[in-house]
């Protein structure tokens, strides 16, 4: 019995380490992300990749860098444990696969145009779009966590929930992605300079 | 009448068997029983970034496996960036797939995929013959009714046959070999112009 009490006292910890956010707090938020998503011209940053499949020992963890330009510039870098680049660049991806070249033109493909605005936007924070989203406020220690849950049928198909996490600055610090199954890809930002300038030839393949 | 008879020797000699047009001897004193250990770690996760090129397109991913107990094996296909392109089960004498993007799910493609995990993650071989060729043993065994060689040298397996109509049809190749891990693996397809090639980053 005595276990029973302690385990209750403990998931109240643990759920109170995450608290839903009144309205009021959530509009601050909002506010505070769509200006800061506003001012921000480039943003270039250290990532650390989780991926995380529930039947594996551990994650699978890989490094890299990011550099975001204003409007639609955008180079995912993963340099550990394999070099690895992708750059959003008018409408077409472009890969560098250990030297191996490809690109692939999104201007065709719905999916991918979704995808690359999906990644800006998600990189900036600016996700609040009530007919796209159910969306869902919290709190963790100073920190706040916003779920963003697709309606579209389609989308919600791959990935039930994007998960958010902004510091007190409304810079997002953490996005996680979580698939239907479970399995989820978490990205951790670190070292992020905002606006900071950056040069073309960064964004060149 | 002469050039009937020409054609119906080359057409004999053409049909003959795999073992046979690679002169191996028939050597029944060598062990029956042969494993493949390179998937055969429950402990371990095994993470590879995959290369295919398929016609003259080139794809990248990450190729996880995980043996999850003595019966069932998973295999995951992602991108880089983590996406999931497919995650299929496999079990003794089962398949299963567990997901798979639209865009992919084509039978023919499946298949294809669905047979060379199978080779590469199947442990215990039952051998229908045993060869010896130079320094090599070589086991004979069908899986999904095609026959299949498996390469062993001084104990170790170096590569895998699948034969069609007695001719070479795709060659699994291991390589970078430390205690029952294989660093790189390659399969090649020889009817269709396709190559998967795995690297190791296993953490």
């Amino acid at each position: 019995m005595r276990s029973i009490v302690f385990l209750l006292f403990f998931m109240c910890v643990a759920v109170q380490a995450q608290t839903k956010m009144s309205i009021s707090e959530a509009e601050t938020l909002k506010t505070l992300v769509k200006s800061q998503a506003l001012t921000t011209k480039t943003i270039s940053s250290n990532f650390i990749q989780y991926k995380h499949l529930d039947f594996l020992s551990n994650d699978i963890i890989t490094k890299g860098t990011l550099a975001f330009k204003t409007p639609d510039l955008v180079k995912w870098e993963y340099t550990d444990p394999y070099k690895y680049t992708v750059l959003f660049k008018n409408e077409t991806l472009y890969i560098n696969d250990e030297g191996k070249k490809n690109q692939v033109n999104m201007g065709s493909n719905k999916l991918f145009k979704q995808l690359n605005s999906l990644i800006i936007n998600s990189i900036k924070g600016d996700m609040f779009d009530d007919e796209t989203f159910k969306i869902e406020f919290f709190k963790i220690d100073n920190n706040s966590l916003v779920h963003f849950i697709p309606k579209d049928k389609k989308s919600s198909k791959y990935i039930s929930a994007f998960h958010i996490t902004f510091n007190t600055k409304g810079d997002v610090i953490e996005v996680k992605m979580i698939e239907p199954s479970g399995d989820f890809t978490k990205i951790v930002f670190n070292n992020k300079v905002l606006n900071k300038p950056l040069a073309d030839a960064i964004f060149t393949h | 009448m002469r050039f009937l008879l020409i054609s119906i020797c080359l057409l004999l000699v053409s049909c003959a068997s795999y073992p046979k047009k690679q002169h191996f001897q028939l050597d029944n004193s060598v062990s029956k029983s042969i494993e493949n250990p390179y998937f055969s770690d429950e402990t371990k996760d095994y993470i590879y970034k995959a290369s295919i090129d398929v016609y003259d397109k080139h794809f990248g991913g990450l190729l996880i496996i995980k043996k999850i107990n003595e019966q069932e094996h998973r295999v995951v296909f992602t991108t880089e960036m983590g996406n999931k392109l497919f995650d299929f089960s496999f079990f003794e004498d089962d398949f299963k797939v567990n997901f798979i993007l639209d865009e992919l799910n084509k039978k023919i493609l499946i298949n294809i995929l669905k047979k060379d995990f199978k080779v590469l993650i199947t442990e215990k071989i039952n051998v229908t013959n045993r060869f010896s060729e130079a320094d090599n043993h070589i086991f004979e065994t069908i899986i999904y009714n095609k026959k299949h060689y498996y390469y062993f040298n001084e104990n170790q397996l170096s590569h895998v046959i699948r034969t069609k109509n007695g001719k070479e049809n795709v060659q699994f190749l291991f390589t970078e070999i430390s205690t029952n891990f294989a660093n790189q693996i390659s399969i090649k397809h020889n009817n269709i112009k396709l190559q998967i090639t795995l690297k190791s980053i296993t953490q």
